[in-house]
C-alpha cells in the first residue's frame, strides 16, 4: 500500500487545516472588539468608597506589606475630626501603585481588611511616559458616586467602561477566612456592581 | 545564699538555676519562653495578666501559679506545656480579647504587638463572645506627647508601675472596679512626665501611642539601627528607626551598663529636628544681602583662602561636643597641625575643667551606682540634665538600699527619695563643704555619717552655670577620701567627654594626655608633626581674644556660644568683632547667623563613628538615613579643607579615623569598631590595652565665699530653647516659660509678691515673672538658663533684681 501512502501522505497533513476551516473563528478584532473577561480577572486596581462617600482605605499598609513586587507605597495620617476621610482614626494619606512593577497577583486585595483595594477588568495600561505608570491616589480612588477614575482619557486603546466591570469582590477568601462565607459581603457594600452575585447565605456556622 | 543554686524540674528536665530567682526568669534562662504581658524584669512583678500561668507540683497535687510572682525552690516540679496550662492560656487570651477592639489594622502597635503575637501563638483561634464590646472615647490625649486608647488596654499595669516605681511621677492610675477598670490620669493633671515615652514602648498593646510617631509608619517598613543618644553625656543606647528615608521613632535598648532600656522624652523625640525644613543643606556664604547658597568648592576655597591670611595663633576653634569622636579628633588635628593654633575648646565654660572631666581618678562607672552604699550628688539636678542617670540613682535608693545625699541650691527631682538634702547659697559652696567635712553642725551630722559608709559614689558637677567650676573639684577632693569612693564627673553636653578625650581643650591632647607633659607631647609630634607652642586659650579667653583683636578668626564646630556661654554679651560681641567666622552647623543657630561661611553638617542618625560618655564608655554611633542636601560629616569637610590649605589630614573614612585614634590616643588603644557591635556594652577607656597618661587627682583649690547680696543659680531644665528642641515640633512646646524664683525672705526684702514682674540683671537683662520658691537657699535667685525669655541674662556678673513698677497699682 505504499503507493497510496505516497499519494495521500502530503494531504493527510492538511486534514487539521481543512477541519479548522469549518470551525467558528476565535480571533477577536481587538481593539474594535473586546472579549468578555472572566469574573475574577486581575486587571487594574481601584480604591473604593463606602456608599456614603467615605474612603474605605484606612492606610494600614497591609497591601504594601504583602506586595511581592514592592510596588505599593502607602502612608497613613490622623483623620481630621471635623472632616473625616475614612471611618476611624487613620486614613490613607498617600497611596501609590507603580504599575510597571505590579505583577497583578491580587495579594493586596486579599490583604485589605476593608475591601478598599479591588481589581477591575481594565488591562489597557500602556503609557508613553514612565511617570504616568505611577498611579496616585487621585487616579485610583473612585468618584464619590462610585465611578472609577483613570489617569488617561478614553480612546481606542483605553475603554474606561472596563473599569466598571469589577467590584469589591475579587477576594480569594472571605474576610472571615472561612470557605462557607465566601461570597457573603460581611464588611459592607462594595462600591462596584455585582451585588446580586455576591449575596448568598452561608452554609451554616462551622461551630455548630 | 546569693550564689546558691537549686534544682528544678522544668517540663520533665532537671535544670540547675540560681536560688531566689523568679520562675519565669529561670525558665527563660533555660530556654523556655513563658508568655507574659505584665511582667518586666526591671519592675516588681504583680501577677496581673495571668498569662504566665504554669503548673507547679504541690503536696496536694499540681496547681496553676503565676510564674512571674513565684520564686524557684529546690525540687520544684514545673510544667509549662500541659493541657491545663494550654487551656488556661487560651482562656486568658479569650478573656483579654473580649473587650479588645481588634482594630489592629490602624493600630500603631499592629505588627509588633505582644497581644497579637501571643494570641496567635497561645490563643484559642476564635472567641465565643458575640456581644457588644465595651466602648470608650478614643483616643484621648493624656499629655502633649501621649495618647491613650482605653479600649485597647489590657490592664497589665506596666505603665502605672513604671511611672510610680521607676520614674517617680505617679500621674497615671487605675480607676474603677471590675469590668469598669480603666487607666486614666487625674482630672486636670496631664501625664506630664519626662519619661512618658517609656510607657509607649512598654505598653504590650496599642493603648498608649506617641503623637510624633502616630501613623507615621508600620513596624514592617521600619529599618532600625543601634546608636546612642546625644541629648546628655550618659549616651543612652537607642534604636533609631526610619521609614522611607526618614527617622520616625527612637526606642530605648536595654543595655545594663547605661540606660537599661529607659529614655527620657527628649532622647526619644528629639529626632524630629533631623527632618526640619530649617536644616542648612548647602554651604552658605555671607554677602551684602545676607547668606547666599554656594557650592562646596566655593565655600571650601573661600575658607582656605581666608585661613591662609592669618597666623595660626590668630585662629581659634570652639565646639566639637555635639559630634562624634572622629569629628572631634579631626577638628583638633586640623586646628593643631594644619592651622597650627593652640586655641581650642569643646566646652564653653559651661562645664568643668577639662583635666578634671577627662581624667579624674578614681572614676566611677554608671554601674557603680548600683553597688554604692552612699551616693553623694553635688551637681546638676539629675532629673533636668541627666534624666536617665536620675532613674538609675532613684532605683539605687528606692530598690537597692543606697543612701543619697543631695546638695543643691534648691529642690531637685531626687529630693523625695534623698536620705539627706542640703541647700546652699550659690557662692558659699566652700563654706558648705567645710561644714560637711567637719560634720559638726547639726544638719551635717547625718550626711557626714552617711559618707563614711562605703562604697561611696560621688556625682560631682556644676549645679548651675553661675557656680564656680572649681567648687566641683573641691567637692571631689573631699569625696575621694570617703570609703571606697569613686567619682563620676557630670558635664551634660552630648559627646563632650569624647571631645575632651580627643584633645579639644587648650590643656589636653588626644587620649587623656596633658599638653604640659613633654614626653607624651613628643610621642604625638612623632605621629602628627610639630604641634603649636605656647599656652592655648579656653573658651572665655578665645571670646575675649576676638573682642580685643588678638584672635581674628573663629571656627565654630556645632557650638552656640551666644546661647550656651555664661556671658551671652561677651559671646555676641566676640562674634561681631571676629573678622572671619566659619560655622559647621545643622541650623542657623544664634551664633551661626554671625558666620561668614556656614558649612552644613550631618546629624546624629546620619553619621557613623564612636562616642564616649561620662564614665568613659566608648559606644558606636550608627547612621540610618542620608543627610539632607549636601550636608556631610565634619571630618570629611576638614579633609577637603586641609587639602585646600596644602596639607593632608589623613581622614579618609570614619573607621580609618577610629583606627588612627587607637594608634595616636593612649587611652583609646582598645577601641575598634568590631568590638562595639550592637548589643554589647561598649568599652570603658582606658581599657586593658590603653593607658591614661594624665591621672587627675582632684585638689581643693581653696575657694572663698561670695559676699554678694544676691547670687544666681542658673540651672538648666530638660526642655530648653536649644536649637534642636526648637526644631523638634513634638517637644518644642514643652519648654517652660522662664520665671525668676525668689526665696520668700528675699522677695519680702525686694517687696515683690508672686506674679509680679521684675527686671533681673546679670550679664544682660530680662524682665521675668516672680515665683516664690521656699525650697531655694536664702540669698540665691533661680532663673532657668537658656530659655527664650532668659536668653540674654547669662550667668556671670553681679545679680540685680528690681521690681517693675506697674502703671495701674
Amino acid at each position: 500500500m505504499s503507493w497510496l501512502d505516497d499519494i495521500l501522505g502530503p494531504w493527510r497533513g492538511f486534514l487539521v487545516t481543512f477541519r479548522q476551516m469549518f470551525r467558528p473563528n476565535v480571533t477577536t478584532q481587538y481593539p474594535e472588539q473586546k472579549r468578555v473577561k472572566p469574573e475574577r480577572f486581575h486587571g487594574r486596581h481601584v480604591l473604593n468608597r463606602y456608599p456614603d462617600g467615605m474612603e474605605k482605605c484606612i492606610g494600614c499598609e497591609l497591601c504594601a506589606g504583602v506586595c511581592p513586587a514592592d510596588c505599593i507605597y502607602v502612608r497613613g495620617a490622623d483623620n481630621p475630626d471635623d472632616d473625616p476621610v475614612s471611618p476611624g482614626e487613620r486614613y490613607g494619606f498617600v497611596y501609590e501603585i507603580n504599575m510597571l512593577r505590579c505583577i497583578f497577583c491580587g495579594l493586596c486585595v486579599e490583604a485589605c481588611p476593608t475591601e478598599a483595594i479591588t481589581m477591575t477588568h481594565l488591562f489597557e495600561l500602556s503609557v508613553t511616559d514612565r511617570d504616568d505608570a505611577m498611579f496616585t491616589k487621585a487616579d485610583l480612588l473612585v468618584e464619590r458616586d462610585g465611578t472609577p477614575n483613570h489617569n488617561a482619557p478614553a480612546g481606542p486603546l483605553i475603554d474606561l467602561d472596563e473599569l466598571k466591570l469589577a467590584d469589591g469582590w475579587m477576594r480569594a477568601t472571605s474576610s472571615a477566612g472561612r470557605a462557607e462565607y465566601e461570597g457573603v459581603v460581611q464588611w459592607s457594600e462594595s462600591a462596584g456592581k455585582s451585588q446580586e452575585s455576591t449575596v448568598e447565605s452561608p452554609q451554616g456556622d462551622s461551630d455548630s | 545564699m546569693a550564689d546558691a543554686s537549686v534544682t528544678i524540674t522544668l517540663d520533665g528536665v532537671d535544670i540547675e538555676v540560681d536560688a531566689g530567682q523568679r520562675l519565669i526568669e529561670a525558665a527563660r534562662e533555660a530556654g523556655t519562653y513563658i508568655p507574659r504581658f505584665c511582667y518586666d524584669k526591671r519592675m516588681e512583678p504583680v501577677g496581673l495578666c495571668r498569662m504566665c500561668l504554669v503548673e507547679v507540683e504541690f503536696p496536694s497535687g499540681m496547681a496553676l501559679v503565676a510564674s512571674c510572682t513565684t520564686l524557684v525552690r529546690d525540687g520544684m516540679v514545673v510544667d509549662t506545656r500541659s493541657e491545663i496550662v494550654t487551656k488556661a492560656q487560651e482562656g486568658v487570651i479569650e478573656f483579654l480579647l473580649i473587650n479588645h477592639p481588634l482594630d489592629c489594622s490602624i493600630c500603631d502597635k499592629g505588627g509588633e504587638c505582644p497581644l497579637q503575637d501571643q494570641a496567635f501563638s497561645y490563643g484559642p483561634g476564635e472567641s465565643r463572645y458575640v456581644e457588644e464590646k465595651r466602648r470608650f472615647v478614643k483616643p484621648i490625649p493624656i499629655s502633649d506627647l501621649i495618647l491613650l486608647d482605653r479600649e485597647r488596654c489590657i490592664l497589665c499595669g506596666l505603665c502605672t508601675r513604671f511611672s510610680d516605681d521607676i520614674s517617680g511621677d505617679p500621674l497615671i492610675e487605675f480607676k474603677g472596679r471590675g469590668n469598669r477598670v480603666e487607666v486614666i490620669t487625674f482630672p486636670d493633671e496631664p501625664y506630664a512626665s519626662y519619661f512618658s515615652g517609656n510607657t509607649v514602648q512598654l505598653c504590650p498593646v496599642g493603648a498608649l501611642t506617641a503623637k510624633p510617631y502616630r501613623f507615621k509608619a508600620r513596624p514592617w517598613d521600619l529599618d532600625a539601627v543601634e546608636s546612642v543618644s546625644f541629648v546628655d553625656s550618659v549616651h543612652s543606647r537607642t534604636s533609631i528607626q526610619a521609614s522611607a528615608g526618614k527617622v520616625v521613632r527612637i526606642y530605648g535598648v536595654d543595655i545594663d551598663a547605661t540606660n537599661q532600656g529607659w529614655l527620657s522624652d527628649k532622647d526619644r523625640f528629639i529626632y524630629e529636628h533631623l527632618a526640619s525644613p530649617e536644616r542648612v543643606t548647602t554651604p552658605l556664604i555671607r554677602d551684602e544681602a545676607g547668606f547666599s547658597e554656594a557650592t562646596w568648592e566655593e565655600a571650601i576655597g573661600l575658607v582656605a583662602d581666608q585661613l591662609a591670611e592669618y597666623k595660626g595663633s590668630e585662629v581659634a576653634g570652639l565646639g566639637g561636643a555635639r559630634s562624634t569622636n572622629e569629628d572631634a579628633y579631626a577638628f583638633g588635628k586640623f586646628l593643631r597641625t594644619v592651622v597650627v593654633t593652640p586655641h581650642l575648646d569643646a566646652q564653653l565654660d559651661d562645664g568643668l575643667s577639662a583635666e578634671f572631666a577627662a581624667a579624674v581618678t578614681p572614676r566611677a562607672t554608671i554601674g557603680d551606682i548600683d553597688e554604692a552604699a552612699t551616693i553623694l550628688l553635688w551637681g546638676a539636678d539629675l532629673k533636668e540634665e541627666f534624666p536617665v542617670l536620675y532613674l538609675r540613682v532613684r532605683r539605687a535608693v528606692t530598690q537597692l538600699g543606697a543612701k543619697l545625699v543631695v546638695i543643691h541650691p534648691r529642690r531637685t527631682g531626687l529630693d523625695d527619695v534623698a536620705t539627706h538634702r542640703l541647700t546652699y547659697r550659690v557662692g558659699s559652696g566652700a563654706e558648705m563643704l567645710g561644714w560637711l567635712k567637719s560634720g559638726r553642725k547639726k544638719d551635717f551630722k547625718g550626711p557626714r555619717a552617711a559618707l563614711s559608709e562605703g562604697p561611696v559614689v560621688a556625682l560631682v558637677g556644676r549645679t548651675g552655670l553661675a557656680e564656680d567650676p572649681r567648687l566641683a573639684e573641691a567637692v571631689a577632693a573631699f569625696a575621694r577620701d570617703a570609703a571606697g569612693a569613686k567619682i563620676l564627673p557630670l558635664v551634660r553636653r552630648g559627646n563632650v567627654f569624647g571631645a575632651l578625650d580627643m584633645g579639644l581643650a587648650p590643656g589636653l591632647l588626644p587620649g587623656r594626655v596633658a599638653v604640659t607633659s613633654e614626653e607624651d607631647r613628643e610621642a604625638l609630634e612623632s605621629l602628627w608633626g610639630p604641634l603649636p607652642t605656647g599656652p592655648g586659650k579656653g573658651a572665655t579667653e578665645i571670646l575675649e581674644g576676638l573682642t580685643d583683636g588678638s584672635i581674628r578668626s573663629l571656627l565654630l564646630n556645632g557650638a552656640d556660644p551666644v546661647r550656651d556661654h555664661p556671658s551671652p554679651r561677651l559671646a555676641s560681641a566676640a562674634l561681631e568683632a571676629a573678622e572671619f567666622v566659619v560655622a559647621f552647623d545643622m541650623f542657623l543657630s544664634d551664633s551661626a547667623v554671625h558666620a561668614d561661611v556656614v558649612l552644613p553638617v550631618a546629624g546624629l542618625g546620619e553619621v557613623e563613628g564612636t562616642a564616649t560618655n561620662l564614665e568613659g564608655r566608648v559606644q558606636k554611633v550608627n547612621p540610618i538615613v542620608a543627610a539632607p542636601g549636601s550636608a556631610r560629616p565634619v571630618w570629611s569637610i576638614l579633609d577637603d579643607l586641609a587639602v585646600a590649605l596644602g596639607a593632608q589630614l589623613g581622614g579618609g573614612s570614619a573607621e580609618m579615623i577610629t583606627k588612627e585614634i587607637a594608634r595616636v590616643a593612649p587611652a583609646y588603644g582598645d577601641v575598634s569598631w568590631h568590638r562595639l557591635l550592637p548589643g554589647t556594652e561598649g568599652i570603658v577607656v582606658p581599657g586593658s590595652q590603653g593607658t591614661q597618661p594624665l591621672r587627675y587627682i582632684p585638689a581643693d583649690p581653696g575657694l572663698g565665699v561670695s559676699d554678694a547680696a544676691l547670687t544666681l543659680h542658673a540651672g538648666r531644665v530638660l526642655y530648653d530653647d536649644g536649637v534642636m528642641i526648637r526644631h523638634s515640633p513634638g517637644i518644642a512646646g514643652l519648654a517652660p516659660e522662664a520665671h525668676v524664683y525668689l526665696h520668700p525672705v528675699d522677695a519680702e526684702a525686694l517687696s515683690v509678691i508672686e506674679g509680679d514682674r521684675a527686671v533681673v540683671g546679670v550679664d544682660g537683662e530680662a524682665t521675668l515673672t516672680v515665683v516664690i520658691d521656699p525650697t531655694l537657699a536664702k540669698g540665691t535667685i533661680y532663673v532657668p538658663f537658656n530659655q527664650r525669655a532668659s536668653a540674654a541674662l547669662g550667668a556671670v556678673g553681679e545679680v540685680a533684681v528690681a521690681p517693675v513698677e506697674s502703671g495701674g497699682s
